[in-house]
């Protein structure tokens, strides 16, 4: 029988360096490692280059937390739910913030880039970004990290005829190359072969141009169990390092056929956003003052959790409210 | 006697009428998400509503939030990731109609939803464009819609987030028409609260196609609430929204009013 590549949530930490390009998956308040991020808040983990597509209350909380330095994506934000505060106050204090850098990107730009990364060629042309004020020199937020970074690509992009067919000028864009690359998934086998369902957003692509993947999920069987309907599976286990078992592990973003978004959540974590002291009490009482993610779930309580479970042929919750001014407390 | 009605719910309406059967839509987060679903409820049965992250020929019971949303795959044809709905849909130009919402719109139909200010030290900074840019860019016609205000329709946009009929060209510095850079598509119209307003065929500037009378708006108003000289002779009143369309969505589209904010 196949070795288990599973490991402990709290051995997150030894798989990550100061510096690391991090590939965080799902999308926005979707399917994101929330657990994962928990813990690397948790081990107090500095300087991470985060490069995903669109970003949500994983790369708010990484960057309030103070654990991020650099961050190229499309978004970062909460959606509805209300605005990303920490990336805010970086951005519209960007002279006295030391040492943080952000480099604008597009959804389909970031895409042909993870794929150029995924295959191993060292760029890709595209016809995005073409028209874009993310065109100008001076709006390449990576500008002073070119050529002096080895983490980021010498040039933001490349114009270029296109030599084979019209002669229409295409850009050339970087692979996007993750040290680490973290996914929450709503199943894995027990040798690291992934399972997802209402959606695998760049997870696929992600996971095989990235170092070292690990997986999270909310279960883990045995690998011969998936097999059987191998058309699910999304990822192959051989280009995932580490998997580990976490209930609620995508908690408070959604995963389809499991749980739906918590709102209460959002927006407890979006009030205490706005403010700086309000932020580090937030840290305090949600990360720091807890042993481990699975009390923060005891913590966030059994009636709440309830709530948010998906009806199976939904792959929802019907009943979750989203509008933030109508939300009433959980009784 | 007619049922009384928002500007908001106007400009879902006359948004919803610009989408037509047969046509495959890509679909932006927000209020382009309310309207296309009332379309696809109403007259654009067979519309196919697309979005960046997952959807394919969407067709929701319960309004998504966000493209990603388990709302959006739900009743879904095809589960695509975004390297087949931006890659293989999109770039290619299989996109009918591009449809968006944003934080400021110029003369030129550019879209901004990135920041207000100096990009470099901005005033306000927004969560950022996700796949706008790239919608406004390749889809084969694009429609924008957003509350008609004087700081959001200016003379130029702070930040060109999603390219309109004059923008950035590759050199990086000027800017140039889509034609003469050899861009196809074009912001075909932008609907906002108080009308709806397309661009000159000849100068790609924005004029007012229709407004919305029954609630009072007059060409005026649009004026006034416009930072750049715009065209209203060839305004026409827009009929009113009917019972049936307002039924739909108060009642089905968007219920509990996290958009139309009821």
């Amino acid at each position: 029988m196949e070795k288990s590549k599973r490991i402990n949530l709290e051995d997150i930490k030894d798989f990550i360096y100061q510096g690391d390009r991090l590939w965080l998956g799902g999308w926005t308040v979707v399917r994101k490692p929330m657990a994962m991020v928990w813990q690397l808040i948790k081990a107090e983990v500095t300087n991470l280059h985060i490069v995903n597509n669109p970003g949500g209350p994983d790369t708010d909380l990484l960057i309030g937390s103070g654990s991020v330095s650099k961050t190229e994506t499309n978004y970062i934000g909460h959606e509805v739910f209300g605005h990303p505060y920490n990336f805010k106050e970086k951005m519209e204090n960007r002279e006295t913030v030391d040492a943080f850098h952000h480099d604008d990107w597009t959804v389909g730009s970031g895409m042909m880039r993870i794929v150029a990364g995924a295959m191993g060629i060292p760029f890709i042309p595209t016809k995005f970004l073409r028209g874009s004020d993310l065109l100008r020199p001076e709006n390449d937020g990576f500008r002073n990290l070119r050529g002096v970074d080895p983490k980021v690509p010498k040039k933001k992009y490349q114009v270029m005829k296109d030599p084979f067919w019209e002669g229409d000028e295409v850009l050339l864009v970087p692979a996007i190359r993750p040290d680490i690359c973290l996914i929450h998934a709503q199943e894995a086998g027990e040798d690291g072969t992934v399972r997802l369902s209402g959606g695998a957003f760049l997870d696929y692509y992600a996971a095989v141009a990235s170092k070292i993947t690990i997986i999270s999920a909310e279960k883990i069987v045995p690998a011969t169990e998936l097999f059987e309907t191998r058309e699910e599976n999304v990822i192959p286990g051989e280009v995932v390092d580490a998997i580990v078992e976490v209930p609620f592990g995508a908690h408070p973003t959604a995963v389809h056929g499991c749980y739906d978004n918590d709102p209460w959540w959002f927006q407890q974590y979006i009030t205490a956003s706005k403010k700086k002291e309000n932020m580090a009490q937030w840290l305090d009482e949600w990360v720091y003052g807890v042993s481990s993610f699975a009390e923060y779930l005891e913590k966030i309580g059994k009636k709440r959790l309830e709530k948010l479970v998906a009806d199976p042929s939904l792959g929802y919750a019907p009943n979750i409210l989203r509008r933030m001014d109508r939300i009433v407390e959980v009784n | 006697m007619t049922t009384a009605y928002s500007n908001l719910e106007m400009m879902v309406v006359a948004a919803s009428k610009l989408l037509l059967d047969d046509e495959k839509v890509l679909v932006g987060t927000g209020v382009p998400l309310v309207a296309a679903t009332l379309a696809k409820k109403t007259h654009a049965k067979k519309m196919k509503i697309m979005m960046e992250a997952v959807a394919y020929d969407s067709n929701p019971e319960s309004l998504p939030f966000c493209v990603a949303d388990p709302r959006a795959v739900y009743n879904t044809k095809w589960s695509p990731t975004s390297v087949e709905v931006m890659g293989h849909f999109l770039q290619s130009g299989r996109i009918d109609k591009g449809f968006l919402g944003g934080a400021q719109v110029d003369k030129y139909g550019n879209l901004n939803s990135t920041c207000i200010g100096d990009y470099n030290k901005p005033v306000k900074r927004f969560e950022g464009s996700g796949g706008a840019s790239d919608i406004a860019l390749m889809s084969n016609r694009n429609i924008i819609i957003m509350h008609h205000e004087k700081r959001r329709f200016v003379d130029q946009v702070d930040f060109i987030s999603s390219p309109g009929w004059r923008c950035r060209a590759l050199d990086g510095k000027s800017l140039a028409m889509r034609s003469e850079m050899g861009l196809h598509g074009g912001p075909y119209a932008v609907v906002s609260t108080l009308g709806v307003m397309k661009f000159d065929d000849i100068t790609k500037e924005m004029y007012v196609d229709t407004y919305f009378k029954d609630l009072g708006v007059s060409l005026e108003m649009i004026q006034q609430e416009t930072t750049f000289d715009i065209d209203v002779s060839r305004a026409k009143a827009l009929s009113p929204p009917t019972e049936i369309e307002l039924n739909i969505l108060r009642k089905k589209v968007d219920p509990e009013g996290i958009y139309m904010k009821y």
